[in-house]
């Protein structure tokens, strides 16, 4: 696996609605910027083997990094696959929606649910959005969140970014009733 | 709130300001490591990195006119602290830091001259300069914008602003700010070189003028 750059974002909201968040609300991404595995093959009908050599090696690659940077409890996590626009958007699915690549980030976080997901095609510098769910129960309403990325140069047309986004808690200022008190 | 400038970073007395300045809406850490450039590994890695604050403009609605170094005083320094401290955390430390640079956006309500205002005093760049242990001069980028501009800061060696390998910049972007009220103050660090720098530098430099290039002697 070729990676290019690894990116680390740390993001922390201190006040929201003019009112202040304590503590801050903090959100973390790392990305990493891989060569497609499959570039220049041609439409590739069996993407099994780029899995098997991938798609682990980067969830350990990334989990143990976004927890890391976070630095606290993770509560809500998501993933993201952006692809170079010479690139299938299956080659990004192929890579992070596969047990392989999320058990790591699950394992370590002790999480239940499966990881939100974004994938994407498109330029350098593309912005995404990455979707976050609550770590063992995807119905907490409190935690649903989505964390704005950019790379500058990322994804080259033959690249691949593949992140994982973790939070600490739910939303700033998060108020709305449980999704329990509508049923 | 009264600032010494002259000791040492450990005993700036910055205590007095709220834990959450009721101005300081969001702080944005990112670092970038590269592993391959051009297919090769650099020969000295390095990190670089941006943190940046998003603060409401202590200057929405005042002539332009207004002595604005009141606000300067309460609220650079706060900034320095707070995105230096971050910037030594994200890298690795003081002394893995060698080179340096700021920036700012203000939101469309506000003047220019308030983006320069909180990086352009002593306030912001001594304090800066202190607490990453460096000599230079600190180059800068400024602009007005609308939330979610990308603005490119540059940076230079933090001892020897000439050292032409150092010569880097780092985009920094918030996807939610400045709104037209509020200003984004931006700290960038890197802890080496370009990836693979071989430009050469002063010292190296064959004499090039307008006179040597039409003798084709260079």
């Amino acid at each position: 696996m070729n990676v290019r750059k690894i990116v680390t974002i740390v993001d922390e909201t201190l006040t929201e609605g003019g009112r202040p968040v304590e503590p801050a609300a903090r959100v973390a991404v790392v990305a990493a910027v891989i060569e497609n595995p499959w570039a220049g093959q041609g439409f590739v009908e069996n993407l099994t083997a780029g899995i098997d050599a991938n798609a682990s090696d980067l969830g350990a690659l990334l989990a143990p990094r976004v927890i890391e940077a976070l630095g606290a409890p993770v509560e809500a996590y998501g993933k993201a696959a952006i692809v170079g626009l010479d690139g299938e958007i299956e080659h990004g699915s192929a890579l992070i929606h596969t047990l392989k690549f999320g058990n790591h980030f699950r394992d370590a976080a002790a999480a239940k649910t499966l990881l939100p997901a974004v994938e994407k095609r498109g330029p350098a510098g593309i912005v995404f959005d990455i979707p976050l769910k609550h770590f063992t129960d995807a119905t907490i309403r409190s935690h649903h969140q989505t964390f704005e990325v950019r790379i500058p140069d990322a994804p080259h047309p033959g690249e691949i970014v593949i992140a994982l986004a973790a939070a600490a808690q739910g939303r700033p200022q998060q108020r709305l009733a449980a999704l329990s008190t509508e049923q | 709130m009264s600032v010494d400038l002259e000791p040492s970073p450990g005993s700036l007395d910055l205590e007095a300001a709220p834990r959450t300045p009721d101005w300081l809406r969001r702080i944005a850490v990112y670092r970038e490591e590269v592993l391959l450039e051009n297919a090769a590994a650099p020969a000295v890695p390095a990190l670089k990195a941006t943190a940046a604050a998003v603060i409401r403009n202590p200057w929405i609605g005042t002539p332009s006119s207004r002595d604005l170094s009141p606000e300067v005083e309460a609220i650079a320094p706060v900034l320095a602290r707070e995105l230096t401290g971050r910037l030594i955390a994200t890298l690795g430390g003081t002394a893995a830091i060698e080179a340096f640079g700021k920036a700012a956006i203000v939101g469309t309500r506000g003047e220019l001259e308030h983006a320069g205002a909180l990086i352009h005093t002593p306030f912001f760049g001594n304090l800066m300069r202190e607490f990453l242990e460096g000599e230079s001069i600190i180059c800068f980028a400024d602009t007005r914008a609308d939330a979610g501009e990308t603005l490119v800061v540059p940076m230079w060696h933090k001892n020897h602003a000439a050292t032409r390998s150092h010569y880097q910049t780092i985009t920094a972007r918030i996807s939610d700010g400045p709104r037209a009220d509020e200003i984004v103050v931006v700290a960038a660090a890197s802890t080496g070189p370009r990836p693979h720098a071989r430009i050469g530098d002063r010292r190296t430099d064959p004499t090039v003028s307008a006179s040597t290039i039409a003798k084709g002697t260079k």
